[in-house]
């Protein structure tokens, strides 16, 4: 690993215009102006790659695997597939192939040897309650191993909503006293990338920052990477300029909804959700929720899970959105009221077999 | 419960098109028109090139589609094959390209419109031309 960036591509068989390519894509992904994705490539290709790969330690804690999922399966074999190449992945349970006493002498080793230097990658929330006994590995809890690990970290990227904002461990009652990783520490620099699960390239994009700059990426009020998480996804949706005219798909099999209008009224969080779907789209650049017909969750947000139902449009008042605060006493009050009546038409519908409206979906 | 049990009721449009294609315009492709003559003019008075990143413009593909037929098609078309292929291909306006570059599966990773003598990308990079002239005198000396 020794000479610029673009010579370790080409012994991979990429050539400058190919990456050229991929950094013009991964400009527009960043919303960045076209002009920008020529400077990157410049400045990468030129990157000295670094002598010794910088080391990277991947904790899980109380999550689902779903971002790990995320990550490895965005599509491979691809360029962000190379500049993971250019990292030293010395600690992923998951994929790594020892176990055991082997796996954390791992650990142990890739600490000893970077201190100070290596990045600490966290997916899933971390567990207080009953002192942390919800999740152990290694005999220890969630909680001693990650204050262990960070402390000779050079920064800690908190992965998936779960990491960065608690997530569904999280959510109302919290059985296990679930935190996110900035609850915890509170002394190293931290990047969250939410998301349930996070947009590959966007792990992608900071550590391609980490390597161009050799810094971290500039960061939002909830120390999400701005160049992602810059614009809502409302900003920068196909059907937005439907919500301008008001034409809104009101169910989900109705004429508006057959030809492709605003899904606000049915619930979709994208004005309030800040992320890169409606640009990077899932799978591949194949599709992304909204192009398939279902609002956005708002899964990049903290308290998603409890932000009062996924088939409330955001204008109808409910709790966690904290509007004004009359307002949401009234729509309590109404909301309850509501609530009842549609459960009865609910089962009434069930048994007349009739057709189930949005309002039935939520109670 | 069985699917069946579920009461949704499908309504055929006659015309089997997948019920999520926008197929209708927005009216935002026309005033990028405007834009691209004030590109195309920059590049004339300064020789500077520009772009427009068609992905971060709120256009639905009923959009796109009249936007690329009322352009039209010019004499130019470029093919590039890299970890997909990407498309750079002059319109009916001379110095106003279409840009599309596919991902290694054939989807669209991003759209540009570039108002540019020669797209940037199809320039030859200077290290490379230098690597082409190794290769090409190790071939004239393994000849003489």
């Amino acid at each position: 690993m020794q000479g610029p960036l673009i010579d370790t591509l080409a012994r991979q068989g990429v050539t400058r215009r190919t990456f050229f390519k991929y950094c013009a894509t991964l400009a527009s992904m960043m919303a960045l102006p076209p002009s920008a994705g020529r400077a990157m490539a410049e400045a990468m290709a030129a990157a000295p790659a670094a002598t010794k790969r910088p080391s990277v330690i991947w904790l899980p804690f109380q999550e689902c695997t779903g971002c790990t999922e995320s990550i490895t399966r965005s599509h491979s074999p691809t360029l962000e597939g190379l500049i993971f190449d250019a990292i030293s992945l010395d600690y992923q349970e998951t994929l790594m192939a020892a176990a055991g006493h082997q796996a954390e002498e791992a650990l142990h080793k890739a600490m000893k040897d970077n201190e100070g230097k290596y990045l600490l990658i966290v997916d899933g929330s971390v567990p207080l309650g009953l002192d942390g006994a919800y999740s152990c590995i290694a005999g220890k809890s969630n909680l001693e191993t990650l204050k262990e690990v960070a402390k000779g970290a050079a920064a800690i990227v908190a992965m998936g909503s779960c990491a960065a904002f608690g997530g569904i461990p999280k959510a109302n009652p919290n059985p296990t006293g679930a935190v996110s990783v900035s609850d915890v520490i509170k002394d190293k620099p931290i990047i969250n990338i939410p998301g349930c699960p996070p947009i590959p390239v966007v792990m992608t994009g900071v550590l391609a920052h980490f390597l161009t700059f050799g810094s971290l990426p500039e960061l939002d009020g909830k120390g999400r990477p701005k160049a992602f998480y810059g614009e809502t996804i409302h900003d920068r949706c196909y059907r937005r300029p439907f919500y301008d005219q008001g034409k809104f798909a009101k169910t989900f099999d109705d004429e508006g909804a057959r030809k492709g209008w605003c899904l606000f009224e049915l619930g979709c969080k994208g004005p309030v959700t800040y992320n890169a779907c409606a640009t990077v789209k899932w799978n591949g650049g194949t599709s992304w929720p909204v192009e398939s017909g279902h609002g956005c969750l708002g899964c990049s947000e903290p308290d998603f899970w409890d932000a009062g139902g996924f088939y409330k449009a955001l204008s109808m008042p409910a709790n966690p959105l904290k509007m004004a605060s009359a307002a949401v006493a009234a729509g309590a009050v109404a909301g309850v009221a509501v609530s009842f009546a549609n459960r009865a038409k609910k089962s009434a519908a069930k048994a007349g077999h009739e057709t189930t409206t949005l309002a039935d979906l939520e109670k | 419960m069985t699917l069946k049990d579920i009461p949704v009721v499908t309504l055929s449009n006659g015309k089997n098109e997948s019920p999520y294609t926008a197929n209708v315009l927005s009216g935002n492709a026309r005033v990028l028109l405007q834009e691209i003559a004030e590109h195309v003019r920059h590049l004339l008075g300064t020789g500077e090139s520009s772009a427009i990143d068609l992905n971060a413009l709120p256009l639905t593909p009923a959009d796109l589609d009249w936007l690329h037929e009322t352009l039209g098609k010019g004499e130019i078309a470029i093919t590039l094959e890299s970890e997909g292929e990407s498309t750079l291909n002059e319109t009916a306006c001379p110095g106003v390209w279409w840009v599309t570059h596919h991902n290694e599966h054939g989807a669209v990773a991003s759209r540009f419109i570039e108002v540019a003598f020669v797209p940037e990308l199809v320039k030859a990079h200077p290290e490379d031309i230098k690597i082409g002239l190794e290769h090409l005198e190790l071939l004239i000396s393994g000849l003489s």
